[in-house]
């Protein structure tokens, strides 16, 4: 029925890349049924290189690099960008403690005016401290803000719980936050930046109606004379072992409770284990429809809109967590249940049709989200961010299809034991605490 | 296919519109080869607007239990919509909203038999079983929780119930809890045999196909289900004019304060549309907009939201945004009643008015990036007015003036078709700020 879209060459040949003597990697893809362009790009600058106690300096930076220039204000900036309907985007945050996210789009036709704007952001910020001032208090009332979402206090406490001070995974409680953000001036900004920002460890791509070797001739001479930063290696975090525990976080006056269940995980992005692990997960509680938890908890027992389990795992090996909302009265009937199935999951492995399906899943899924420019820009700038290359998306079907069930199995039984959940519930329980 | 089975109404812009001849059902069609991939969506012409009192809710109700099975899609038989859906990678959903149901799926192009089954079969022949609407039930029940524990939701759900008191708008989509915990599977059956026909739907089919090869299928799925035995049943309540400005306070523990400003407007298909979109972009897109640069960039304000609500009947323009604690929340409803002020005497700038207009016409060729985002932007289109309403969309924008933009704030932005409303946080005592209230099980 298909056969209309014309079959695309190997990644691996169509998109054109270029390392500059900086380090600088740039990557190109062009893309040109449709008058746009994606830019998704990532640099070694997250929360992990910040000291310990303040954590926070990472993603402020990475927020306040759109603030100003030497060259234009904040104003100037946005004026120019949005009045050509282009956005460009920095951020950092504990969902990956290594890595700087940058992205942006813009129609085609403004191409340079993105580039241009991208290079002067990352090379010559000024972090003004009007705007950082405005920053710091809009924060304090956004950290307000989160303390009202169970879902937050849920897995904030549970990452105090499982990781120790000091980690990057650690997370403070609200107060503290509040109290890091005002002591921040912008010279601990300043200093980061010099200290973590730098060509080596920024990596760009670049997909849509563009000409490639133009693109990349422009951000090479935009950017080859910038400096090469640190080395961005790092010294992995330790991985705690699990020291099970619960808690109850009291927030008042709501409906929904949430429930989330963690521990700490001994898997990376990079660890071979990882698309096995990935795999057994998807069958165990990735969707809320069709996965085990999900056709139990939800679907049979109705006790829950949402229920999902998952690794988070980057540079740093992350948690697994599975997190479920109840109406308060049903905690405890969806935590026993949410417990056995990870139990007879863990004890009797999957099945070969559920591997089968996860498989045939994972790779018509990865065939669906290249059906934008964002998506391939997304999966090319995460292959690259991971130290893969751009072959990856050519050879991820049969990496997929390799995987064994024994190997998912034994993978995933390794990392996930059903004792060793720290369980932590947030909401309105009352009486029922 | 039989080479009659589709009557070609009307193309424009790579949109073809045909007419399936058995049954009424409109097929949009819009090939789009950025990559072999497709979406097929069905807009059932139903949401919450058809809904009244005892049943509110009864539409989203049924569109979770659309996922329970049919004769062909079954769990029991380990043929779940979802779990085939799934097992081909794509992506997929159903959503309702006040004007209509939508199912859709992003799938491999060469899957596209597989969307067709499902939805042809979802179509009349859903077994809405008891047994599914029960637990089912529940799980509505938490979305509904999880939408009451956010201070915006609750904000805007409450603004709806006092803006509109006669029209449906008046209810949420979700439903009020004791409609959905109370309502019978047999009057979620009847609203399906009510609405769900193909003549009450809209198929659309966007990205990698041949166009004849996709008719002929879609004729070999659809064409043998019957138009409906009787006449769609169509709303006929109107919300007669505002005479004065309403207020609502909700008080609930938190930490954050919300203000909303609502003022009553016109439907989607109205001349004044794109002139209102102009000035919610204007007001709220993006930095340079005007209130986020006189209640964020004042510290007033953590973020602002400005919505034109584009619906099918006449709907709201509206302003929401959280208040910096320590703000008096009359301070944001006095800065907002200002910036409005300030376009009805002084206009906006062609500038601004530029600035508006190229963000709003790039939306659309930003949505041509991917087949899901045009299925999503062509579904609230032909919800609210149809699938023309898309296509002209950025040559309506492109029309309007600084002028039409003063205009529309003196029509419709007067303080006789207000709604504020303001989400207060009980006084501090039962929670302390930040984690006050943690305590160890």
């Amino acid at each position: 029925m298909s056969a209309g879209a014309p079959r695309r060459a190997p990644f691996a040949e169509a998109v054109r890349g270029r390392t500059l003597a900086n380090g600088a990697r740039l990557f190109v893809l062009e893309n040109r049924f449709n008058p746009t362009l994606a830019l998704s790009g990532s640099m070694r600058a997250g929360r992990l290189y910040a000291p310990p106690d303040r954590r926070l300096i990472a993603s402020l930076t990475a927020g306040e690099l759109m603030k100003g220039t030497a060259r234009r204000t904040k104003l100037q900036l946005a004026e120019d960008l949005e009045g050509r309907a282009a956005s460009l985007s920095f951020s950092s945050d504990a969902s990956d403690p290594v890595g700087v996210d940058i992205g942006g789009s813009a129609l085609s036709r403004d191409a340079d005016l993105l580039f241009d704007a991208l290079v002067e952001v990352l090379c010559l910020p000024v972090f003004p401290a009007e705007e950082l001032d405005k920053e710091k208090k809009r924060l304090v009332g956004a950290i307000r803000q989160q303390q009202e979402q169970t879902s937050i206090r849920a897995y904030e406490a549970a990452m105090r719980r499982i990781y120790p001070a000091g980690h990057p995974l650690y997370r403070h409680k609200g107060q503290e936050r509040i109290a890091k953000v005002e002591a921040l001036d912008r010279a601990d900004l300043e200093a980061f930046y010099r200290e973590r920002y730098g060509a080596s460890s920024l990596a760009l791509v670049v997909v849509g109606d563009v000409d490639a070797e133009r693109v990349l001739d422009r951000l090479e001479a935009a950017l080859e004379s910038w400096t090469a930063g640190p080395s961005p290696t790092f010294a992995a975090p330790m991985v705690p072992a699990p020291v099970p525990s619960s808690e109850t976080v009291e927030v008042a006056d709501k409906a929904s409770a949430d429930v989330v269940l963690a521990l700490p995980a001994d898997l990376t992005r990079t660890d071979p284990d990882f698309l096995a692990c990935s795999l057994a997960n998807s069958a165990l509680g990735q969707s809320s429809l069709t996965s085990r938890l999900g056709v139990r908890v939800r679907d049979t027992e109705g006790l829950t809109y949402g229920i999902h389990s998952g690794f988070s795992a980057t540079h740093v090996a992350g948690p697994f967590t599975i997190s479920v909302t109840v109406k308060p009265e049903m905690r405890d009937a969806a935590l026993a249940s949410t417990l056995d199935e990870v139990r007879s999951f863990v004890a009797g492995g999957m099945t070969e049709k559920e591997l089968a399906e996860e498989k045939s899943s994972r790779i018509g899924r990865f065939k669906v989200d290249l059906g934008s420019n964002a998506g391939i820009a997304a999966a090319l700038d995460a292959a690259i961010y991971y130290g893969f290359g751009v072959s990856y998306l050519d050879e991820f079907p049969a990496k997929v299809a390799a995987v064994t069930r024994e190997h998912a199995d034994a993978a995933f039984a390794r990392r996930v034991r059903p004792d060793a959940f720290t369980v932590v519930s947030a909401g309105t329980f009352g009486a029922a605490k | 296919m039989s080479a009659g089975a589709f009557e070609l109404l009307k193309e424009k812009s790579g949109f073809r519109e045909f007419r399936l001849l058995s049954n009424g059902m409109r097929v949009l069609l819009f090939p789009n080869r950025v990559a072999p991939v497709a979406t097929f969506a069905v807009v059932y012409h139903v949401g919450s607007r058809n809904e009244a009192v005892g049943h509110t809710g009864s539409t989203h109700l049924l569109e979770h239990l659309m996922f329970k099975g049919t004769p062909e899609f079954d769990r029991a038989k380990g043929t779940a919509v979802a779990a085939v859906l799934e097992a081909i990678g794509a992506r997929f959903n159903a959503t309702t909203w006040f004007d209509r149901t939508n199912y859709y799926e992003t799938i491999p192009s060469d899957a596209l038999e597989t969307a067709l089954s499902i939805e042809s079969s979802r179509m009349r022949r859903a077994l809405l079983r008891d047994e599914d609407r029960v637990p089912e039930m529940t799980v509505v029940r938490n979305e509904f929780e999880r939408g009451e524990n956010s201070p915006f939701q609750v904000l805007y759900k409450q603004t709806f119930a006092t803006a509109f008191r006669e029209h449906p708008y008046h209810h949420p989509t979700i439903g009020w809890r004791s409609d959905i915990e109370g309502v019978a599977t047999s009057r979620l059956k009847e609203f399906y045999d009510t609405f769900y026909h193909p003549n009450n739907a809209t198929a659309m089919l966007i990205g990698d196909f041949e166009e004849l090869d996709a008719l002929a299928a879609i004729e070999r799925h659809f064409g043998a289900i019957p138009s409906s035995p009787r006449p769609i049943p169509q709303v006929y309540t109107v919300e007669p004019a505002q005479e004065g400005e309403r207020r609502f306070t909700v008080r609930r523990a938190g930490q954050v304060a919300w203000c909303g400003l609502s003022w009553r407007t016109v439907e989607a298909r109205h001349a004044d549309t794109p002139a209102l979109a102009v000035l919610g972009n204007i007001l709220g897109g993006g930095i340079t907009a005007r209130l986020h640069q006189a209640l964020v960039e004042k510290s007033l304000a953590l973020s602002v939201t400005v919505v034109p609500w584009q619906l099918r009947d006449p709907a709201l323009f509206s302003v929401f945004a959280p208040v910096r604690p320590g703000v008096e929340p009359s301070q944001i409803e006095a800065v907002v009643r200002q910036e409005i002020a300030r376009v009805a005497a002084e206009s906006v700038t062609e500038a601004e008015c530029e600035r508006a207009r190229t963000q709003l016409e790039a939306e659309v060729v930003f949505d041509r990036d991917s087949t899901d985002q045009i299925a999503a932007s062509l579904s609230e289109a032909i919800a609210v007015a149809d699938w023309e309403w898309y296509a002209d969309y950025p040559a309506a924008i492109h029309r309007v003036t600084p002028a039409d933009v003063q205009r529309v704030v003196l029509e419709y932005l007067h303080d006789d078709a207000l709604t504020v409303g303001l989400y207060l946080p009980k006084p501090a005592g039962s929670e302390g700020a930040g984690d006050g209230g943690e305590e160890p099980s």
